[in-house]
């Protein structure tokens, strides 16, 4: 267990609060605010995992999860950035693409071959002769990936998702991201911020170097970060990690929860008015030969396992860097306890002068001109031999650490990603925006600034341009800002060096593929001399860090190799960046998945009622069965001989009012609306553009152009939609209303349904008074009133009784009361399946499909076919598909067997399918077992035998015969009682 | 869905209050002579083409009305507004 760094005011772990954790199955112990990587490195883990190809060691190097080197297996969920992931108690953690133990690797022999595996090689080996290849892609797959998982793996914990809209949205709350997001916090407006550490602070967070005399840069990260944490108008989301970012300034991230948080992770959708992109700088890698042993790190690593976690590095450094960050990390490092050999710088003047002082004073030995050029030990670093820039000298060093950075580049993904126009800039040696789409800002380091005032006076212009954005008067500040910026340091010149001298094999430019300089070279040779074909063809950059690593090296290569080969004229071009920026894992993206529902006004009731079974029915969760008895017997017969009573409440209830209302109800309906008159229903049906049924429902009118209809509730939602859909080119004058959830409906159904309503109205509730097919409105108690109509779906004196929602437990309790006399039973959604199917009736959706006519379904009577003057939808296809060849048509059915029904969607069959059952059941009533079945029009006549063929029923069938429907009381007295 | 499209009544909304209605193909024709041909072409039938079209969008989550807008198809970014006719 190594010592930490102790009392350091930068510190953001907890020594006081231990946290256990396993790897490898052994158990060992982290510090609260470690990441899992942190707290592997403090226990002596210095080997993370294996390389894709190679089976190199890999370890720490980026420390921001640029790379796969640390990827790692946590409980169970493979490829998890251990970098950036904080340590949780109890986590299990393992190493990925090992085979035997990263120390010692079975497989790291292929390192040896790596001759053999050039550029592109698996398009050359392997498929000849072409039937081994199946054998070889076996193996290929088994090699290729570095996580392992396994199909049946169910990933635990809670995913959500929210989606704020701001005013603001900063991407980075490093010093610029908090400036711009203050500013703008502080003309009212709404800010979020986005940050991938867990705290605010960025680039400041570490650094003991001045912000102001006496004042250092991680103290002034702190003072600032708490005004971001404390303003009212910013909302912080630290642990986020950006994703993607789309047109209108829509920007996805996700946020991984802390322990306290009750996700684990989130999603995160921001629709900002105004957006300031403050994402700061990577290092760009250097590449030498074995540029990628464990204990090569790069300068913020290093820096920030010291200062951050209270780990120093290694014990004897050599250091070769480019810039001014990584002297005053030198200096830094060395006063925290690390020995330092010597500091290769590859400038040989333009050094900040009080750095060099530093570096005087405490005798540490600078190298300008002089660059890290091999690095030894088989495993972990050994030694490293540094040389001139010109590769002319060489020096070894033995050390265990070497810190090491070809200088930095803007994490510009975000740019990129909206779009802006960016271009290489020669000074700076960054790719900058040349042009920002509107309403997108960025500051700080993203724009070549490294002097910390400059870089908090460019988040404050930012800011203020946002804020103007959002409509807020700020010219003056704006114009003050600018000013001040003007007056600081500009953009500094930036180091361009990419590769040290050297010709080795193993020089990599991308650790997550294994590519080396060699592979790039020998994919420019094969003609692939475009950056972007030279990315695919040698895989740099495809893999988890998606480029993080060879960064602008792999253009700035390219880029020299065209001009050696006469192309003077090459620009340097980045490769395209696409979201994610980050790995997302699925489970976050599907997030929520909430199980929403609707409930009818009796859902409590029914749930409290012993016996009831739910299902879901569309959006609905609806009673299927009250008991457990699922052919739902005496619910049948109880309705057919007794009374029974159902909870309607879901079907589609609306009122259509205006002048042209009738217009609309002629456009949509293909029966005759002209004829509904006062008092009585009329029952059509809505056809779409094929001529095939879409819903069915009754309309009544209630006064003078003011009616009142229904649909079926699968249609609720979209039946408003349908009707505005299909009069959108006409300018009639209607209203409609969406009564759906405003009625609450009670079926009462039986021969003794009447008895029973009788007794809670004063209405004249006779057949006289009340026939079949009328519609009447009257009060229950005196107090109640109701919409009340007689209608037939399931074939029996039945009442549907359309109640103020408020008021359906009131009168389903005042129902079940009068009908106790008659021992009233409810019924479910199974059980008037059945009742129905014993008169024919169709359930759209069952015995309908989305390419079933009203003639295939026999209901064609329904179309009044003198109305072309409205323009019904559907009625030319009705017209052109009456006589059709070739269509399916609905029959009823009798099975050959009366005791064995068919099952719900088995095929009727011949040579070939001819159709499919679409409802039979066992009929308690008939004593027989009945169903609907859509065939093809041949076997469609009475008498007409058909077979059956369910699942795995081999060589036998059942077998049925065409009979005429209605099955039950053909002539519909019972329901006209 | 990044698209955000305006809507004549409630203004500029979140493309994911909206539902697509198709592109503009005039009013129904008259059933007086319609053909199948002429029917099918009408139903099914679309332009598709890459650039700026008229199209129809109904908000859903919001005011419940039909509406065109001017959408080019090729950057999938509202072009201009058209009044709710």
């Amino acid at each position: 267990m190594k010592e930490r760094l102790k009392n350091l005011p930068t510190l953001r772990v907890d020594p006081g609060i231990k946290i256990p954790f396993k790897y490898r199955g052994k158990r060992y112990h982290g510090m609260a605010g470690d990441s899992i990587a942190s707290a592997l490195y403090a226990n002596g883990i210095r080997i993370f995992s294996r390389s894709l190809k190679y089976h190199r060691p890999r370890g720490l190097y980026s420390l921001n999860g640029e790379c796969s080197n640390c990827l790692m297996q946590v409980d169970g969920i493979p490829n998890i950035r251990a970098e950036t992931t904080p340590l949780k108690t109890g986590l299990s953690v393992r190493p990925q693409n090992v085979v035997g133990t990263p120390e010692r690797d079975l497989m790291s022999f292929i390192d040896k071959f790596d001759r053999l595996m050039p550029a592109g090689f698996y398009y050359h080996y392997f498929h000849r002769p072409y039937r081994l290849w199946p054998f070889f892609q076996n193996r290929l797959r088994k090699a290729a990936g570095l996580g392992r998982i396994k199909p049946s793996f169910r990933i635990k914990g809670v995913f959500d998702e929210i989606y704020p809209n701001t005013d603001v949205c900063v991407i980075g709350a490093g010093p610029a991201g908090i400036q711009a997001a203050l500013v703008a916090a502080e003309q009212g407006l709404r800010v979020i911020v986005l940050e991938a550490r867990p705290w605010a602070g960025g680039f400041f967070d570490y650094r003991s170097s001045d912000y102001s005399p006496g004042l250092p840069l991680h103290q002034q990260a702190r003072t600032e970060a708490e005004k971001l944490e404390e303003n009212e108008n910013i909302r912080f989301f630290p642990n986020t990690f950006m994703v993607g970012f789309y047109s209108h300034n829509l920007i996805t991230a996700f946020q991984v929860g802390r322990e306290q948080d009750y996700f684990n992770e989130r999603y995160v959708e921001i629709r900002a008015e105004s957006v300031v992109a403050a994402t700061g700088c990577i290092e760009r890698p250097l590449i030498f030969d074995h540029n990628e042993r464990p204990g090569i790190m790069q300068v913020s690593c290093a820096h920030r396992l010291a200062r951050t976690y209270g780990l120093l590095p290694g014990k004897r450094a050599v250091f070769s860097i480019g810039d001014n960050l990584g002297l005053e990390s030198a200096i830094d490092l060395y006063d925290l306890g690390l020995q330092i050999l010597c500091v290769a710088d590859v400038r040989f003047d333009g050094q900040d002068p009080y750095l060099l002082e530093g570096l005087e004073k405490r005798d540490i030995p600078l190298l300008r001109g002089w660059i890290a050029s091999k690095a030894h030990g088989s495993r972990t670093l050994k030694k490293v031999t540094v040389s001139t820039v010109d590769g002319m000298i060489g020096k070894d060093f033995q050390c265990d650490l070497l810190v090491a950075s070809g200088g930095l580049t803007p994490a510009a993904g975000p740019l990129f990603l909206a779009r802006a126009k960016m271009a290489y800039d020669f000074f700076t040696g960054f790719f900058l925006p040349e042009q920002l789409p509107p309403k997108v800002h960025t500051a700080g380091r993203l724009l070549g600034l490294s002097d910390s005032l400059s870089i908090e006076a460019s988040g404050q212009v930012a800011g203020l341009c946002a804020a103007a954005d959002c409509g807020v008067g700020v010219d003056i500040a704006l114009k003050n800002a600018r000013e001040k910026l003007e007056q600081l340091p500009g953009p500094v010149r930036g180091s361009k060096l990419v590769q040290a001298p050297g010709t080795g094999r193993k020089r990599f430019i991308c650790f997550d593929e294994d590519v080396t300089i060699k592979n790039i070279y020998q994919a420019c040779d094969l003609g692939f001399d475009k950056v972007e074909l030279t990315k695919r063809f040698s895989t740099a950059g495809l893999g988890p860090g998606q480029g993080g690593i060879p960064g602008p090296n792999l253009p700035m290569i390219v880029a020299q190799y065209r001009q050696y080969y006469g192309d003077s004229s090459a620009t340097v071009l980045p490769t395209t960046i696409r979201p994610p920026l980050v790995p997302v894992s699925l489970s976050t993206y599907a997030a929520g998945n909430h199980d929403m529902f609707k409930q009818t006004p009796l859902h409590g009731v029914m749930e409290k009622t012993p016996g009831v079974v739910f299902r879901r029915a569309g959006a609905w969760k609806r009673v299927r069965y009250f008991t457990d008895d699922f052919t739902c017997r005496s619910e049948i017969e109880n309705v057919r001989n007794n009374v029974g009573i159902m909870d309607a409440s879901t079907l589609g209830k609306f009122r259509i009012f205006g002048p042209d209302a009738l217009k609309a109800l002629q456009r949509v309906y293909v029966g005759d609306m002209s004829k509904i008159s006062e008092g009585k229903i009329k029952y059509s049906a809505m056809c779409n553009e094929d001529g095939c049924l879409m819903d069915d429902g009754v309309v009544t009118k209630r006064r003078n152009n003011d009616y009142y209809f229904t649909s079926s509730s699968n249609r609720a939602d979209t039946t408003v939609e349908w009707i505005r859909y299909h009069t959108r080119h006409e300018n009639w004058d209607f209203n409609l209303v969406n009564l759906t959830d405003a009625f609450g409906v009670v079926n009462l159904a039986g021969p003794n349904a009447r008895r029973v309503l009788e007794k809670i109205t004063d209405a004249d509730v006779s057949n006289e008074a009340l026939p079949y097919a009328a519609y009447r409105e009257f009060d229950l108690r005196g107090a109640i009133s109701i919409r009340a109509m007689r209608l037939g779906f399931v074939g029996e004196l039945s009442y549907e009784l359309h109640v103020p929602a408020s008021y359906m437990r009131t009168v389903w309790s005042l129902v079940f009361q009068a009908g106790g006399d008659y021992g009233i039973r409810p019924f479910g959604l199974e059980a008037q399946n059945v009742l129905r199917l014993e008169k024919g009736h169709v359930i759209i959706g069952q015995e309908s499909e989305i390419r079933t006519t009203l003639h295939d379904l026999r209901l064609g009577f329904l179309w009044h076919r003198q109305k072309s003057l409205y323009k019904t939808v559907g009625a030319p296809a009705l017209k052109f598909t009456e006589h059709q060849d070739g269509r399916m048509k609905l029959v009823g059915f009798k099975m050959e067997n009366p005791e064995r029904p068919a099952k719900d969607g088995a095929i009727i069959v011949d040579k070939t399918i001819q159709g499919h059952i679409c409802t039979s059941r066992y009929s308690f009533t008939l004593g027989e077992s009945i169903g609907l079945a859509l065939v093809a029009s041949d076997l469609a006549d009475m008498g007409t035998r058909f077979e059956i063929f369910e699942d795995n029923m081999g060589d036998s069938r059942l077998y049925a015969t065409v009979v005429p429907t209605p099955f039950y009381d053909p002539d519909g007295n019972r329901m006209k009682m | 869905m990044s698209l955000m499209i305006t809507c004549p009544i409630c203004g500029k909304r979140n493309g994911y209050e909206f539902r697509f209605g198709g592109e503009e193909r005039g009013p129904r024709p008259e059933e007086e002579g319609l053909t199948h041909e002429q029917w099918c072409d009408y139903v099914h039938m679309r332009s598709n083409i890459g650039g700026v079209q008229e199209e129809w969008w109904f908000h859903r989550d919001g005011c419940g009305s039909w509406f065109k807008i001017m959408r080019d198809t090729l950057t999938n970014l509202e072009v201009e507004v058209q009044e709710k006719t």
